[in-house]
């Protein structure tokens, strides 16, 4: 018998008992719906992560002091004071490095007219703009002649600048950093916050005028450095850590009083994390697709039973037994094979609403619905060959005797 | 004389119940010449039900030698035994055997699905079927919007669709009334007359009479 006879006779029998037929679809409906919308919603957290990570700085480098050792004590990481300006002037002459820039730091309190607030006064280039990945929103960033004539300029944070009733109009005004007077260059646009330390809240000022007023001495808290590419990544840390322990007097093999931190590590380590999370939940809506698939078996079962008779006429007027076997399969294959597509439709709705209400956007991967419609196929078969081949088997005798 | 459209030799049909055989046919011999008419008479449990399941390859003989139309029986598998009821046999039950919320038309139209015809003209054909039997007006309604006498029509419309060189009746007015009955006992007749084979199994000795032979079953034997 050909495949479009089998599907007709399916459908007609299917749309002869619709309540059921939906009943017995909404396992599948459910299962497919689940897997489809649960693994968007792995991939969208795994995207929406990934891209707040990139956020961070694209291909960054940062070097942190290492630990001080006090006797036989050793501090914590970043403790000790072993980065100097110079080596990070170092570092910007290495091959590979796009943008390097040190960074000094204070706490200080701010006034701009009436507002006032405390917050992160970070010394360092314009081009920490760039290693960050920051846009400027009004004016320009620090420029080279501000650092060089250790200027009182400042670019703010956007949730500072919010803070302090600073607006568009504000470049050229002056504020008050721990007293001083400071003339505002640029607001930077908001990135929104990475834990619970803001991005956003924070000053920038060229780093000789933070040493000149705050902080004596050539010392950084860390440098952050932009490699040019992504595949440079590796030498150029391997660059920086010869250049350092030679400038440091380290010798090969000795404990080094710095650390590199890589973003490339951390991504890795992040989504390999969400991906397993991707596959944990895909799992455990697997079993729902398997409840569904028994659900289908079931149904299928007694309708052989209900049918016995239909079985035997259907045998006596000439059937063969693979011709009441392919009904039956194509049966439990069209309602398995709706419900998935069924199911893909809801899977998909679910994860773009999700996708719109957790903010990471519509995650579409088309390969998911289709292992989910292959997934719900196979489900067709496996549980619809048993019923299938019960009816095949009835003795049209027995078949036709049954009441 | 030739070949006969049905030659069963010796044939016999035993139930094995594990402690017990029992022989529902024993050494039975029946010839049915193409054209002919012949009546199986017997009452219930005489074994008439078993000849029939042979006679319409739903069943092997265990012992003997059953030929259709030149086909021995007894060397095919179930697709053989499903093939040659598909092209050779047309039933007729008792309780009319219809597929249920299914139409007339498609009920006629089924047998001709398992030889492979194409939908359009498996329709044209249950189509005509149908309208040979005075059913023209009733192709699309299900079997129970019809009466019994209706049903049985069409379960002979579906029986000879095919063109069958048998038609295989099986009490084909046992739950029919009396009028109805006789409807399907002329019906049959005229398709005999027409050049149909027919083998009819009835207990109704007034039933068998429209036949042109008679042959009687009692206690899984063929008695005069």
């Amino acid at each position: 018998m050909k495949a479009m006879e089998l599907v007709r006779l399916a459908l007609s029998r299917l749309g002869s008992s619709r309540l059921r037929a939906a009943l017995t679809m909404l396992g599948v409906i459910i299962g497919v719906a689940s897997v489809v919308s649960l693994v968007a919603v792995g991939q969208g957290a795994t995207s929406g992560i990934t891209k707040q990570l990139q956020g961070l700085g694209t291909n960054l480098l940062t070097v942190n002091p290492g630990a001080t050792t006090t006797g036989f004590t050793r501090g914590a990481a970043g403790s000790a004071s072993t980065l100097t300006i110079a080596d990070a002037q170092a570092i910007g002459g290495l091959d590979g490095v796009a943008a390097v820039e040190p960074e000094t730091s204070t706490s200080q309190f701010v006034v701009a007219g009436t507002q006032n607030t405390t917050t992160t006064i970070v010394g360092t280039t314009g081009a920490y703009t760039t290693v960050r990945n920051f846009n400027v929103w009004q004016g320009s960033t620090l420029n080279g002649a501000a650092v060089d004539a250790t200027l009182n300029e400042a670019v703010l944070g956007a949730t500072t600048a919010d803070d302090l009733g600073l607006g568009a109009s504000s470049i050229g005004s002056t504020i008050k950093i721990g007293g001083l007077p400071f003339r505002v260059v640029g607001i930077l646009q908001a990135k929104g916050s990475t834990g619970p330390t803001s991005q956003d809240d924070q000053i920038l000022v060229p780093y000789t005028t933070v040493e000149d007023h705050f902080v004596p001495g050539k010392t950084v808290r860390s440098i952050g450095i932009s490699v040019a590419s992504a595949g440079q990544i590796d030498t150029v840390k391997g660059e920086i850590t010869t250049l350092l322990e030679t400038r440091h007097g380290i010798a090969a093999g000795g404990t080094n009083d710095f650390t590199i931190a890589d973003q490339s590590q951390l991504l890795t380590t992040v989504s390999s994390v969400s991906d397993l999370l991707t596959v944990l939940l895909a799992g455990i809506a697997s079993i729902s697709l398997l409840v569904g698939g028994i659900g289908i078996m079931n149904i299928m079962l007694v309708s052989v039973r209900e049918r016995t008779r239909e079985i035997g006429i259907r045998k006596a007027i000439g059937a063969r037994g693979r011709d009441i076997l392919a009904q039956f399969l194509v049966e439990a294959l069209v309602l398995s094979l709706l419900g998935g597509l069924i199911g893909i439709a809801i899977g998909v709705g679910a994860s773009y609403l999700i996708g719109q209400l957790a903010g990471w956007g519509f995650v579409f991967n088309p390969i998911t619905p289709l292992v989910a419609v292959l997934f719900s196929l196979l489900v067709g078969i496996v549980f619809g060959v048993w019923p299938a081949r019960q009816a095949a088997r009835l003795d049209p005798i027995v078949a036709l005797r049954y009441e | 004389m030739s070949t006969p459209l049905i030659e069963l030799q010796n044939v016999s049909r035993i139930y094995d119940l594990g402690h017990i055989q029992v022989a529902a046919l024993q050494g039975v011999d029946l010839d049915v010449q193409e054209g002919e008419f012949l009546a199986i008479v017997g009452p219930s449990g005489s074994g008439k039900s078993t000849l029939m399941n042979i006679v319409g390859c739903l069943d092997r003989p265990t012992a003997g030698t059953y030929t259709l139309n030149g086909t021995p029986v007894a060397e095919l598998d179930d697709d053989g035994l499903a093939r040659l009821r598909s092209r050779t046999i047309g039933f007729v039950f008792q309780n009319y055997n219809l597929l249920p919320r299914t139409s007339a038309l498609e009920n006629v139209a089924t047998p001709l699905l398992y030889q492979g015809v194409s939908r359009k003209d498996r329709l044209a054909r249950a189509g005509a079927a149908l309208e040979r039997l005075g059913l023209g007006d009733r192709v699309n309604h299900v079997p129970t919007e019809l009466s019994g006498g209706q049903q049985q029509r069409v379960a002979i419309a579906r029986a000879l669709v095919t063109e069958p060189a048998l038609l295989l009746a099986d009490e084909p007015t046992g739950n029919l009334d009396s009028s109805s009955g006789a409807d399907v006992i002329t019906l049959l007749h005229e398709l005999n007359a027409a050049g149909r084979t027919i083998v009819m199994i009835t207990h109704d000795v007034d039933v068998a009479r429209v036949a042109s032979r008679q042959v009687h079953v009692r206690d899984g034997r063929l008695i005069a």
